[in-house]
């Protein structure tokens, strides 16, 4: 069992984002501690396994292609802009890598864990809030019709994303709803992705 | 100032002296203009408002009439070239029956007829419709419909609200939507098809309706979270079905099998397809042709 305090640490550990003091502290701590090493592999595994994420679950090339046309114009003096589509750009790839953990094949990591599971949702809903964002600063780029759309399916899709949390927290352990939540989750994903994507 | 000279007609220009022309946007009486054209080359076009229409023929040229008020700017190769409307100009462009075509649209509709390359389709609120036989289709729009008729290699398709009509003879089908429909009719050997090989359909709140013939060794899915799925398939079907709805029910008409607390799985025979539906709480539903 890994130490649950280590968590966020073992991710970075992972990603490669840590200090190299930092670094060699966890490597320490990993020499001595099973759990953390099984972690650390899973985690590995699974990084490895996100490299290969449908293509429905990955921003469209034309994400980037608006992104970058707008990092352009970010250096030609409109900084802000950047960081918007930056934060899209990350955001997307962060809700990418969530809905990739809350897909059945997660299970082989994850198993019956249900904090595994409660992380990737939490990780889910900080994302979408981050890409929601993004889009609010862009939305008066967008047809009211287009607005009115949006709103309305946001609606129809938050209303099922609602109903399949209520029903994974009466069932928690149920890989179909968890295959449905997430399913529904990577099509707000979506939503917002080409939202975004026709703001800029 | 005349009605018809206050429209803009195009701006079509001239790449075909230079290799990589480009014509700046103007406002030019012009209806129409024609370049030479590579059987498998690539045409871009961006028209936000007006509509588009491809179409494909047997010449290795391209041509391009636009009408209404806008401007139209062209550039490129004999193997590539952009075409792009300011404006609300409609704009039929016919393109070398294999070119691949990518066209980007906000408001305008876009139809393909005849075109057998590859198709990215992609407008915000604007219907896609595509008439033939393309290799590969990729449409997405948020808030118009989608039909596809005739068949192809591989479509992908994506919409938010409106209603996606997948018909004809494909081989590898996948269609999302939010709030709309999916009905698919695939042919099969008797239109010229083989069925299904591999089909991903899914809808959150919409119905999913499969109406054909799934290939041998195809491999089909459906899911909605609250729409009905509904299976219509041959009676002579070989193919294992696995049905699950958690708060609907499951009706069977196609074999004497009964579901079970909202699950069912039977098979027609050995080495055929494989069908998967799944519902939060729609009802499933199989029966014969």
């Amino acid at each position: 069992m890994m130490c649950s305090e280590r968590e966020a640490q073992l991710n970075q550990y992972v990603d490669g984002t840590l200090a190299a003091e930092a670094r060699a502290l966890v490597e320490t701590h990993l020499a001595g501690c099973a759990g953390c090493r099984e972690a650390v592999a899973k985690l590995r595994a699974l990084v490895d396994g996100a490299r290969g994420l449908p293509r429905a679950i990955e921003p469209a090339s034309e994400l980037w292609t608006g992104i970058a046309g707008r990092i352009g114009k970010g250096e030609r003096g409109k900084g802000k802009r950047w960081w918007r589509g930056a934060l899209a750009a990350a955001a997307a790839l962060i809700i990418g890598f969530a809905v990739y953990r809350l897909l059945p094949s997660s299970a082989v990591f994850y198993g019956p864990e249900v904090d595994g599971w409660a992380a990737a949702q939490i990780e889910y809903a900080r994302a979408t809030d981050e890409l929601a964002g993004a889009l609010a600063l862009e939305r008066d780029r967008l047809e009211p019709a287009t607005v009115a759309l949006l709103e309305r399916n946001l609606g129809v899709i938050d209303a099922a994303l609602r109903e399949s949390r209520d029903a994974l927290a009466r069932d928690p352990g149920n890989v179909e709803l968890r295959a449905l939540f997430a399913a529904a989750a990577r099509q707000k994903v979506e939503l917002l992705r080409w939202a975004t994507r026709a703001a800029t | 100032m005349t009605r018809h000279s206050s429209w803009l007609v195009l701006v079509l220009a001239l790449g075909a002296r230079s290799g990589t022309a480009q014509a700046p946007p103007s406002r030019v009486n012009t209806i129409g203009e024609r370049w030479p054209f590579a059987p498998d080359g690539s045409v871009r076009i961006v028209n936000p408002s007006g509509r588009i229409r491809v179409i494909g023929w047997d010449v290795d040229s391209l041509a391009v009439r636009a009408r209404g008020p806008g401007r139209l700017a062209a550039a490129g190769t004999a193997s590539v070239r952009t075409l792009v409307v300011t404006g609300r100009a409609g704009l039929e462009v016919r393109v070398p029956r294999g070119a691949r075509v990518w066209v980007k649209s906000v408001s305008g509709d876009i139809d393909v007829v005849g075109v057998d390359g590859t198709l990215d389709l992609n407008s915000v609120v604007g219907a896609i419709h595509v008439v033939g036989t393309p290799a590969d289709v990729t449409a997405e729009t948020m808030g118009g419909p989608v039909e596809l008729a005739g068949g192809t290699g591989r479509a992908r398709v994506k919409t938010v609200s409106g209603g996606i009509l997948l018909r004809g003879a494909s081989v590898d089908l996948g269609a999302s939507t939010l709030s709309g429909t999916i009905v698919v009719r695939a042919a099969g050997w008797q239109r010229g098809g083989a069925g299904v090989q591999r089909g991903h359909f899914e809808s959150v709140t919409g119905d999913v309706r499969f109406d054909g013939e799934l290939g041998r060794g195809g491999i089909v899915e459906l899911e909605s979270q609250s729409g009905a799925i509904a299976l219509r398939v041959p009676g002579t079907t070989v193919a294992d079905f696995d049905l699950l709805t958690i708060g609907g029910s499951v009706t069977n008409r196609l074999t004497a099998d009964v579901a079970q607390r909202g699950a069912l799985r039977f098979s027609t025979g050995a080495g055929g397809a494989q069908v998967t539906a799944r519902s939060f709480k729609g009802s499933i539903s199989i029966e014969a042709k």
